[in-house]
């Protein structure tokens, strides 16, 4: 009896049995078509571990479905020339895994680990970790630090955008409601390269960041070639912080003053009091852990 | 709309909306009602399945995508009769109190095993890192996967059909 009950209230839903507003294709050629079409009245569904959850707890209605989760084109990685290509359907667990992007990108490998838990890792993707551009969103602070490039693509167009300029606040980048993300192009490095990842966080797993940093210096002989230096929780957007990277430039490891640049961090990033964490909180841990994470590169260096 | 998935080793039809959670087509629609629904946000891993292969939330997978797909449940994993190995040490480590995290937490752990047949302590508990249990504290849990594992030293563990 319960049970009939059950279904009848779900069947309230069904807005007609062809599910006008589920799409499911089987191209990029068909998404793309469909996203031009509806615009924003559509919204795209990856590996859902987001937008189900916030569509279970009514927390915006949803009109259109387009579910891009069975394009095979999209779930890639691969070397192409001296970049790394990640397809955006490429899941959490993936990044993990893949022996590439562990070779060359170790901070994004880290960054995936700890995310959610076994069971988001396994669903959740990179494409959604960016698209829905949360400012504490995991994978961002790595992308950003090894200058990651997204390929957008729309029924007539492409582009190219630096990752560092995708994101225009919380929750919001500069897609346009055509697009869709296609690609996730990150360079591989000439130089020797280490990278630093760090999450704080209330619990281990589970637990949106109350900070996160990723830090990427690439040296060549003893100098510094290029840093990439970038923070998620810390601003409305995960945050690259260029100009403490080019004061790094030409020099060596030993000529930078740790404690000098901890309180650079800390007073050119904005954080906000939340749940997870005050501002003075964020701020003393962001000069911590940037200590941290030149102290551990320095070791490695050494023993390397 | 009608899908169609392997659940515990058999082909099942089943008719959805695209909004159905795997969770709500196991439970209602198949009446595989070992699966639970905790928070309903894939933060507690009550809901725990495997699909093809990998641990998934099942309150956050839309029932289209799992069309097609190969689903292990609890139901799927051992008898009353003929316990799984993990759940045989589950009942002799004392790892089960309510008993409501339990199908997640023993499936987690198959994953685990099948994965990693000696895991080290610090990896199990990255293993059940999204499984929550409100009860026993996990130490028992823990002690309960590695007896599992020794058990199942040195032979399949594929009692799943």
């Amino acid at each position: 009896m319960r049970k009939s009950l059950i279904k009848q209230e779900n069947n309230q839903q069904i807005s007609g049995t062809d599910f006008k507003n589920y799409f499911q294709p089987g191209s990029l050629k068909e998404v793309l078509e469909i996203r031009d079409k509806y615009r924003d009245k559509v919204n795209l569904v990856a590996g859902a571990t987001d937008i189900f959850v916030q569509y279970n707890e009514r927390l915006h209605e949803i009109e259109n479905w387009l579910d891009i989760s069975r394009i095979e084109d999209l779930k890639k990685i691969e070397k192409r020339g001296k970049s790394i290509f990640i397809g955006p359907l490429v899941t959490h667990l993936e990044i993990m895994k893949s022996d590439l992007i562990n070779k060359y990108f170790s901070a994004l490998s880290a960054a995936a680990l700890d995310v959610g838990s076994p069971q988001i890792r396994s669903r959740g993707t990179i494409g959604g970790n960016i698209c829905t551009s949360s400012p504490a969103g995991d994978l961002l602070a790595p992308l950003l630090a090894y200058e990651a490039r997204f390929h957008l693509s729309s029924k007539k167009e492409r582009r190219i955008v630096e990752s560092d300029k995708f994101f225009t606040g919380p929750k919001k980048n500069i897609l346009k409601d055509n697009e869709i993300l296609t690609g996730i192009e990150i360079p591989i490095s000439d130089f020797e390269v280490y990278s630093y990842w760090e999450k704080i966080g209330r619990r281990k797993a589970l637990v949106i960041s109350t900070l996160t940093l990723s830090f990427v210096l690439e040296f060549e002989d003893d100098l510094i070639k290029r840093a990439g230096l970038a923070m998620g929780s810390v601003a409305p957007v995960p945050k690259r912080l260029n100009m403490i990277e080019e004061k790094m430039l030409k020099k060596k490891l030993s000529q930078l003053n740790y404690q000098k640049i901890a309180e650079e961090v800390k007073n050119n990033i904005s954080p906000i009091d939340d749940l997870r964490g005050t501002k003075e909180y964020r701020e003393d841990v962001a000069a911590e852990i940037m200590v941290n994470a030149l102290e551990k590169i320095e070791k490695e260096r050494v023993s390397g | 709309m009608k899908i169609s998935l392997t659940v515990n080793g058999q082909l099942r039809e089943v008719e959805i909306t695209p909004y159905t959670r795997l969770l709500d087509l196991l439970r209602e629609d198949l009446g595989l009602t070992g699966t639970k629904e905790g928070c309903g946000k894939g933060e507690c891993g009550a809901c725990t399945v495997i699909m093809d292969g990998e641990l998934v939330a099942s309150c956050l997978v839309p029932a289209p995508q799992a069309a097609g797909s190969e689903i292990l449940t609890i139901e799927g994993l051992g008898s009353k009769e003929n316990l799984h190995p993990i759940q045989e040490s589950f009942v002799e480590a004392g790892a089960v109190q309510c008993g409501f995290c339990i199908p997640g937490m023993v499936l987690a752990s198959k994953k685990l095993l099948d994965e990693n047949p000696h895991p080290a302590e610090k990896e199990i508990r990255i293993g059940l890192s999204g499984n929550i249990c409100r009860c026993t504290g996990y130490a028992k849990i823990i002690d309960a996967v590695m007896m599992a594992a020794e058990k199942m030293d040195g032979q399949e563990s594929d009692q799943d059909g």
